[in-house]
């Protein structure tokens, strides 16, 4: 299907190998603006070291990474935000100590306009940075915990704020590395519903192992096995597909 | 140039010690993940229970079995009373211990043994020196190069060679998984910090009579093992070696031309390493 | 917050009553030297194994200047500062670019290094005997050479680094650099450079360090050797710890605390370090969490009691 819409995030055969072992192979697939676009593959199949790649923490043995048109391969970790990328983590990334305000207030400075007075002026003082920081804790429900420690949340909480922390970047992409990891049935609901409720004002790309969350938000899923892509489509189209059920359920098991 | 080979040689022989050192801290702060500030002051209490067993019984031999023995007991007892009961503890307060235990432990010796250095002569049948042709060479150092190289060679069999040193080295690489394999955890810190003490400890006993002893033997020889382990990286036997044998040799050939610069040259040269490869020699972690 | 710092004004006002000048003085340049170290320690989590250099070296430096050179005291705070700074911006460069064992190992390593130049330089530090002579010059007709005059400059200058302290970690700096202890991975993956926060963090420590060296060279007149060497590094360490790592005035108890303790036992044996290593043993082992929470758990206590109390009276 040619992208009639931008595509605001592109691969180019991204390939990552450790010595002998390929874990991302060939990679190329362009995520169009505004949708959300779900990986999904069994285990091992390289989706969380792709999502690594695009963030660069990890460095691509070759290939290409294209934002907006722009080749960003080898963009260092810390800028990668700045560019209007932003990622949660599969296992819970925060920060242990602060209240929930103080984790998502973190993220959101890191992409203020000023930094003026960094280590002068008291950090109450940046109000566009605070009303940021509040947004992203409304978005997610968390909203009025704002002034609770991180431990006193339930996990499923926990998995919110993991979500917020991205979205207080005011990034165009999310990433979403398994947002549901150890929900349970109704916190899994809840989170889907929050996710649905983002698409349109984020493209998002969207790692997750649950089938019926990927077929009920995704427009379009791209299926990774053994670190190379093997299908993409829309949801119907992937369902029908013989290489992903031969994936999924002969032989490795997902 | 036979001077400059007589230097180098002279390198290589506190360069395996130095090796040793880095090899025995190394081990200990690789498998138990804890700074052990007290390495170098066990590294003292091998020299003196060897110039002490020494002049007791006469013998150099069986001091210099004694000795590490007498370090590697120490060490038993610092990792059982104390250090066992610090692995959850975070790296400040372990810092704070083992450094705690060096000022002890180097109190101590001056306690015990006095504040003035004195030095400790070689057994005599290593006295004098051997005609290289190049060079006349004491007989002491060559004993030294072979017996550190033997150490060192021992301790590679131990760890790669034998099923107690896999679970050593497989410790540094990733302790819960040795767990979950059922070794008992704790007993590989114990086993690991004591033998540390023991490599410390024989380092010790062999210096002795090279550089004689004095109560802060322990601290500058710290250091020293530290850049080691910072150049050779955590774990790694062949960088320790390379480490070891690299800043020996420069601080041999240096001091020869410059005396004052030899304590600071063996830091100059991990500063320029590390300028140039901050993470090491080999490039790890 | 208030309270601690009625405390602190009430101990400067009282602690030359209970102690001589100089002690107490030296009681105040030792918690400046803490508040830099535990930006490092407690609010960036890094455990800086060789706050001597940067504490020794400005002492060396300004020492050298005021004696030979004349300069006046604040030219002297300035170099002190500076040196501090710069060293810091140093060794931290190297340091910085490895992690937990190997960055302790190596500010120690490097530690070793200024002070083995120190030591062999006795042309100009004096080597083992230290650089005597070190003036305490008068300045606007005041003079410094009165214990209680210093005393006074001491505290106004503890003071303003408080306060300066206390501004750098309320901004987002501040909150930066606690991030980067609560999980590195994460500030860097939401938008920080934290290679360069850490230095800026090691920069400021030194700059601290660096005035507490100046103050401790005009105090007692003397730079000794060890001011640059490895049991200041650890005692400052050691100090932060007790006081309590967790907050920002941790250092300045624990400053009390290890001065207090350490001059009164220095007099009465010469091998009191080992006493010094019973106490930071001691304190391992049984009071992990130093003044600070020992006190905030024993309120605790008293609270919980009070509260049963009133239940069952």
């Amino acid at each position: 299907m040619a992208g009639t819409q931008v595509a605001i995030l592109e691969t180019d055969r991204l390939t990552k190998s450790f010595g002998a072992l390929a874990a991302v192979s060939g990679v190329s697939l362009a995520i169009e603006v505004g949708t959300l676009h779900s990986i999904i593959g069994p285990n091992g199949a390289g989706k969380t070291t792709f999502f690594n790649l695009l963030t660069g923490s990890l460095a691509p043995t070759s290939g290409k990474i294209l934002f907006d048109g722009r080749d960003i391969t080898g963009t260092p970790a810390h800028r990668v935000p700045h560019l209007g990328l932003a990622r949660s983590f599969q296992r819970t990334n925060v920060f242990p100590a602060f209240s929930l305000f103080d984790n998502v207030w973190v993220a959101a400075f890191a992409r203020a306009s000023s930094r003026k007075g960094i280590a002068w002026r008291r950090a109450d003082r940046y109000p566009e940075v605070r009303e940021r920081a509040l947004a992203a804790l409304a978005d997610v429900g968390l909203a009025d915990k704002a002034e609770r420690p991180v431990r006193e949340i339930s996990h499923g909480e926990q998995r919110q704020l993991e979500l917020a922390i991205a979205l207080a970047a005011a990034p165009r992409v999310l990433l979403l590395d398994e947002p549901a990891a150890g929900l349970s049935p109704e916190e899994t609901r809840n989170l889907v519903a929050l996710v649905r409720g983002l698409k349109g004002r984020y493209t998002i790309v969207l790692i997750e192992h649950k089938m019926d969350i990927i077929m009920s938000v995704s427009d379009r899923i791209s299926v990774m096995h053994f670190g190379s892509l093997i299908a993409q489509g829309t949801p119907g189209e992937i369902q029908k597909n013989p290489e992903v059920r031969r994936a999924y359920l002969g032989g490795v098991a997902a | 140039m036979s001077a400059f080979l007589g230097q180098v040689l002279n390198g290589i022989a506190t360069g395996m010690l130095y090796a040793l050192m880095g090899l025995g801290l190394s081990l200990v702060t690789g498998v138990l993940n804890i700074p052990n500030f007290a390495h170098g002051a066990l590294f003292a209490i091998g020299a003196y229970l060897l110039a002490s067993a020494a002049n007791l019984m006469g013998n150099f031999w069986l001091a210099l079995v004694i000795a590490p023995l007498g370090a590697a007991l120490l060490g038993l007892a610092i990792e059982y009373l104390g250090i066992r009961r610090l692995y959850a503890a975070g790296h400040d307060y372990q810092l704070l211990f083992t450094f705690g235990l060096a000022l002890i432990l180097s109190e101590a010796i001056i306690l015990v043994w006095g504040p003035v250095g004195y030095s400790h002569l070689p057994p005599p049948i290593l006295r004098g020196g051997v005609d290289l042709g190049f060079t006349f060479y004491p007989k002491y150092r060559l004993f030294v190069m072979v017996a550190a190289g033997l150490l060192v060679l021992g301790t590679w069999l131990f760890l790669e060679k034998t099923r107690y040193g896999a679970i050593m080295r497989a410790g540094i690489e990733n302790k819960e998984m040795v767990s979950l394999l059922g070794i008992d955890v704790h007993k590989l810190f114990t086993a690991a910090f004591a033998l540390g003490a023991y490599l410390a400890g024989i380092a010790g006993a062999l210096t002795a009579p090279i550089r004689g002893l004095s109560p802060g033997m322990g601290v500058d020889m710290l250091g020293i093992a530290f850049v080691v382990v910072a150049l050779g990286g955590l774990g790694n036997l062949l960088g320790a070696i390379a480490a070891g044998l690299l800043i020996g040799v420069a601080q041999a050939i240096v001091a020869a031309h410059w005396t004052e610069a030899s304590s600071v040259v063996i830091y100059a040269v991990m500063a320029a390493v590390l300028l140039v490869r901050p993470q090491g020699l080999f490039g790890i972690r | 917050m208030n309270r601690a710092l009625i405390a602190i004004l009430a101990a400067i006002v009282l602690l030359p009553l209970v102690v001589r000048p100089a002690i107490a003085s030296e009681i105040w340049i030792f918690a400046i030297f803490g508040l830099g170290v535990n930006l490092l320690l407690g609010y960036t989590g890094l455990l800086s194994f060789g706050q001597g250099t940067f504490f020794g070296s400005a002492a060396y430096v300004a020492g050298w200047l005021l004696k030979h050179y004349a300069i006046n005291v604040f030219f002297a705070l300035g170099i002190g500062v500076g040196v501090g700074a710069l060293s810091a911006l140093v060794v931290g460069y190297l340091c910085v670019q490895r992690s937990g064992l190997y960055f302790i190992m190596l500010t120690f390593a490097l530690n070793q290094l200024f002070y083995f130049v120190a030591y062999q330089w006795t042309s100009v530090t004096g080597g083992e005997d230290g650089m005597p002579g070190i003036p305490r010059p008068a300045i606007l007709g005041i003079d410094f050479g009165n214990p209680v005059a210093y005393y006074v400059f001491v505290s106004v200058l503890f003071l303003a680094s408080l306060w300066i302290m206390r501004r750098i970690v309320e901004s987002p700096l501040g909150k930066i650099l606690q991030a980067i202890r609560e999980n590195e991975v994460r500030a860097e993956a939401v938008g920080y450079d934290t290679a360069r926060f850490k230095l800026a963090a090691f920069v400021i420590g030194g700059a601290f360090s660096g005035l507490a060296g100046v103050l401790y060279a005009m105090l007692f007149g003397i730079v000794p050797l060890e001011a640059i060497g490895f049991v200041t590094s650890g005692n400052v360490v050691f100090a932060t710890l007790i006081g309590g790592s967790g907050s920002l005035y941790g250092p300045v108890i624990g400053s009390f605390v290890f001065i207090w303790l350490s001059e009164s036992v220095s007099t009465l044996w010469a091998r009191w370090p080992l006493l010094l290593g019973v106490a930071f043993v001691i304190v391992v082992l049984f009071f992990r969490g130093g003044v600070v929470e020992a006190w905030s758990r024993f309120a605790a206590w008293r609270e919980r009691k009070w509260r049963s109390s009133k239940q069952t009276g």
